[in-house]
């Protein structure tokens, strides 16, 4: 048996999914840049490049989603991962450095839009990396029954973490005065 | 309001940053061009790879049992080395990404103890065996090479061995750093 293989079906599935990826990336990316943009303290350029390394990992990991969740939660997932895995590299360690700069350069005079968002982001900073994963979905509305699906962590847990961390947000805000 | 409500209102009304245009297309032109660079190493590794081999042939370096033993631990040195990394590479870009990021953490824990494994007893044996050959081949460089060429080997591999300790010392640094970070993680 000499083996064809069929090239017009394969670029039919190619097709199909680069609509798909297409469909998905303009559907997700404005939630999977907040929540990037969350993790390197709102430095937009450091965002874009992370958002970019997600999507990578979409499209690497679409013939692999099997609807067990929804697609919402599942793009979570990955951006969290994600986020967790590119971290390490040394550019987006920069935005730490970004942030300490940041609370010098906010003037305190001035409670324009910008100083409160930069203040905004510099309040999540304070809080122990592994609740900001958890505090960046809460601040994106997702139900915490869907952010336990993301963590891998049970409902019950989700809610004393967040409960936890919205009292020290609070402590830091008031220590800020924002 | 509370002040997490606060935060929660100043989140919902930052500014939307918006959606490229034709970026999903520039992340997959970036794959392909990932793909390619990936595929153009390989070829420059088993080409450099072939051609050490020729290399080992054409001095006939199997005639002189310390050259070759030399020769044969330096090369097998660097090639563990090369193999190790590869492997590091590829497990870490077949991580399961869109697992919960319990999982995850856990998947990456596993991955960083792997490499202080690699750090602390592979490298260190790596760096004492290619030493080693390159001793054995050092009376052979003295029979063979000018007093000032000699001299310049020896200097300039005593410098590059420092140079790639630094060197892996600092990646070990960040790494070590990287695998506290995550077990800090509850």
């Amino acid at each position: 048996m000499v083996f064809k293989p069929n090239f017009k079906r394969v670029e039919v599935r190619m097709n199909k999914n680069q609509s798909q990826f297409e469909k998905i990336y303009q559907a997700n990316y404005q939630k999977v840049i907040r929540v990037c943009m969350g993790y390197v303290n709102g430095d937009e350029a450091l965002a874009k490049d992370l958002t970019q390394e997600v999507f990578i990992k979409v499209w690497e990991s679409l013939a692999s989603f099997r609807k067990e969740a929804s697609i919402s939660t599942w793009i979570y997932r990955i951006t969290v991962n994600t986020c967790l895995l590119q971290l390490r590299k040394k550019k987006y360690l920069k935005g730490e450095e970004a942030i300490e700069k940041l609370s010098h350069t906010v003037d305190e005079d001035q409670p324009s839009k910008e100083n409160q968002i930069r203040r905004m982001y510099q309040c999540i900073n304070k809080l122990p990396k592994d609740s900001k994963g958890i505090i960046l979905l809460e601040l994106e509305g997702l139900p915490q029954k869907d952010i336990a699906e993301v963590m891998g962590l049970s409902h019950e847990a989700v809610r004393v973490r967040i409960h936890r961390i919205k009292n020290s947000l609070t402590k830091y805000v008031q220590n800020d005065s924002i | 309001m509370t002040a997490f409500e606060d935060l929660k209102s100043q989140w919902g009304n930052q500014r939307q940053p918006g959606i490229p245009k034709d970026g999903a297309k520039q992340i997959l032109n970036k794959i392909t061009s990932v793909h390619k660079k990936q595929r153009i190493t390989n070829i420059v590794l088993a080409l450099t790879g072939t051609v050490l081999v020729a290399f080992f042939f054409y001095i006939s370096a199997y005639k002189f049992q310390p050259v070759m033993i030399g020769l044969l631990l330096m090369i097998g040195a660097l090639a563990v080395r090369i193999v190790i990394e590869f492997s590091s590479i590829r497990t870490l870009k077949n991580m399961d990404v869109s697992t919960t990021a319990e999982k995850f953490k856990q998947q990456m824990i596993r991955y960083y103890k792997g490499r202080t494994k690699v750090h602390f007893i592979v490298t260190p044996i790596i760096i004492i065996v290619y030493c080693i050959g390159f001793n054995m081949l050092l009376p052979a460089f003295k029979e063979n090479l000018s007093g000032g060429f000699y001299n310049y080997i020896l200097i300039s591999s005593i410098i590059l061995l420092i140079i790639l300790s630094l060197f892996i010392a600092r990646e070990i640094k960040m790494e070590l750093n990287v695998l506290r970070a995550l077990k800090a993680l509850k």
